[in-house]
């Protein structure tokens, strides 16, 4: 369905996902497409490992929201297409394998004074604490004095190389922030970036090349290390 | 460039029959967020039949749901350019797509639908997706 132009394929008029033999990913509107070539307009590019996103990150990511376009027209080889697909659907995947996917063991209690946002998504936590970012937030809390009220504020602010950055911070709750309550300290959220965070898992990890909390969000890109791993 | 005025009318109409303001001017699209009370959702309408096609009667249909927000707002890609850039700018980290949604509740965006995920899908099926985020949000 969806095109009225019918001198055009049937993909006209999609987004769609542009897959290749080589290291190279198209995102593009399809204006049409045959045996030899596909044609994009509005559409971006990646290759593979590119600011650190492999392709499946970079699609990952599209299909959330979108790509900046950076070229108007692209025409590509038809001989380098492994496969074409709609970006719709690859979002409709991701969600139905997100929802599929087993509760984390900390499951965090969403408080009763949480915002109706929150209260909305029922059992299922906005985002999730790993047992060790658990103990590694309430050893950076305690150290800073543990002041009452003093949680964990996870954000999103827009700039960094994949478009977004994380802003993780101590501070205490705003009004309307969404409240993800753990035993020892809550989580806040202001609602805005409850959009882009939905589903995140943070994780503090100790490692050779040194210790962090390490993001892991369904709805973005989490190999760029601009914004994604914060040193502390 | 955009389209002449008499081709559009009637996708503008198709809106503003259902009872969604549009708004023309970026003045207007200020006005119009400067209310932060309850929830507001802006469309960006578009000529594109292959997806404004199916997001028109899609966001009429989900207004006929019993949450819903409180104020309904258009604005028209490539036509009234001041008024969708200013729109685009509460938005300003997600990029741009025409048809759209967004949704706000108390001025913080809480749903967007992108274009790609209304190309190709039914009214009933992006209208089920709109629904789903009022129930959530509204």
């Amino acid at each position: 369905m969806g095109t009225f132009h019918d001198n055009k394929s049937a993909l006209h008029g999609i987004t769609v996902v542009v897959d290749t033999k080589g290291p190279k990913v198209y995102v593009g509107r399809c204006d049409d497409e045959d045996q030899e070539k596909v044609i994009l307009v509005d559409a971006d590019i990646h290759e593979d490992g590119a600011n650190g996103k492999s392709k499946a990150d970079y699609v990952k990511r599209a299909a959330k929201f979108g790509v900046w376009k950076k070229y108007d027209h692209l025409v590509i080889p038809r001989g380098d297409v492994t496969s074409i697909t709609r970006l719709g659907d690859v979002h409709e995947i991701a969600v139905k394998a997100e929802a599929a996917k087993p509760a984390p063991v900390a499951v965090p209690v969403v408080e009763a004074a949480a915002s109706k946002a929150a209260a909305a998504l029922g059992d299922k936590p906005i985002v999730s604490l790993t047992e060790n970012a658990q103990v590694e937030v309430k050893r950076l809390i305690v150290e800073q004095g543990d002041k009452p009220g003093v949680g964990l504020r996870l954000g999103v602010k827009g700039g960094g190389c994949s478009g977004f950055s994380y802003k993780l911070e101590f501070d205490v709750k705003k009004d309307g922030d969404v409240v993800v309550a753990y035993p020892q300290f809550n989580v806040y959220l202001d609602r805005k970036s409850t959009v882009y965070l939905r589903g995140i898992s943070l994780d503090f990890q100790k490692g050779l090349s040194g210790k962090g909390f390490v993001f892991s969000n369904p709805n973005a890109t989490n190999t760029c290390g601009c914004g994604e791993s914060f040193s502390v | 460039m955009p389209y002449p005025e008499a081709l559009v009318a009637p996708m503008r109409a198709e809106l503003t029959s259902a009872g969604i303001t549009e708004l023309k001017t970026a003045v207007e699209v200020d006005k119009f967020m400067a209310d932060k009370s309850g929830t507001a959702m802006i469309i960006v309408n578009s000529v594109c039949g292959c997806a404004a096609g199916g997001a028109r009667p899609g966001v009429k249909l989900s207004l006929q749901h019993g949450k819903k927000p409180v104020r309904v707002a258009t604005v028209f890609a490539g036509q009234d350019t001041e008024a969708v850039a200013k729109a685009r700018s509460y938005f300003a980290d997600i990029p741009p797509s025409s048809p759209c949604v967004a949704l706000f509740k108390e001025g913080e965006l809480v749903h967007f639908t992108p274009r790609h995920m209304i190309e190709g899908r039914d009214p009933k099926s992006i209208a089920a997706e709109l629904v789903k985020a009022f129930d959530e949000n509204c």
